[in-house]
């Protein structure tokens, strides 16, 4: 027999928020899997380009990981490492330094909306 | 001034699970604006991504993987064929042991009757 979906659990906890900031309606996505973070940020309504960001483990446990930033696909430009690090540093040190995937597409790269883009990824924890 | 902006496609996730070929497969769907990403595993673990989209120059969509084990075609081809059947941009992350080609055609039988039931979801 087949188990009834809807009594599966789901394995991936996801959260989104929906917010504006500035005047541009931003939309964040939150999905935690085992061995990785996926954050959706985006003021476009589509994936726009998509960064890893990893930590390297290499240094021993006395300091904070450093993070490297790779653009896996869209443009790679030097904006886009910064606002990578800015917005999901925080996530791979809380979620015991896991690798963040970062879907960004953003209008507005202020440095005060990064901030405010930054809280509502904080909103939807699932780490 | 500014005029005001259209509200962008809202995301919307769909979660779904199915028992196949005695395995219990989990599937994730992730729709934005003329794209969806969709992930498929037994347990929760993205090792691979692959994206695929429509071309005017060729008929069938172009696919490249962005994440994980380039000798594994599965995700991308996967994701081929979907952008090819949606005519969008499609992510998919297919986290199952590749080596039962059965379980994969079902999977995919799953997915496609998931998208015939519930299109507003993809």
């Amino acid at each position: 027999m087949n188990t009834p979906a809807a009594e599966v659990k789901p394995v991936v906890v996801s959260k989104q928020a929906e917010q504006v900031i500035n005047g541009v309606v931003t939309q964040v996505v939150c999905t935690a899997f085992t061995n990785h973070i996926l954050v959706l940020v985006t003021q476009y309504g589509k994936m726009g380009t998509l960064v890893s960001v990893t930590p390297n483990m290499v240094t021993g446990d006395l300091a904070k990981p450093t993070l490297t930033t790779k653009v896996l696909l869209g443009c790679d430009e030097p904006i886009i490492h910064v606002c990578a690090k800015n917005l999901v540093s925080f996530v791979s040190q809380e979620s015991k330094n896991k690798p963040v995937l970062l879907a960004l597409a953003l209008k507005d790269k202020n440095v005060d909306s990064i901030k405010t883009v930054k809280e509502v990824i904080k909103s939807c924890q699932v780490w | 001034m500014e005029t005001a902006e259209p509200s962008p496609h809202p995301v919307s996730i769909h979660n779904f699970s199915d028992k196949i070929c005695e395995r219990l497969v989990h599937f994730h769907v992730m729709s934005l604006q003329d794209c969806f990403l969709l992930w498929v595993g037994c347990s929760a673990r993205l090792c691979n991504l692959a994206v695929s989209m429509c071309s005017r120059y060729d008929s069938m969509p172009l696919s490249s993987l962005i994440l994980g084990d380039k000798s594994d075609t599965t995700s991308s081809s996967f994701a081929q064929r979907l952008a090819k059947k949606t005519k969008k941009q499609v992510f998919a992350s297919i986290n199952i042991p590749t080596d039962d080609s059965q379980l994969m055609l079902l999977i995919e039988k799953r997915i496609k009757e998931e998208m015939e039931s519930f299109p507003e979801k993809f």
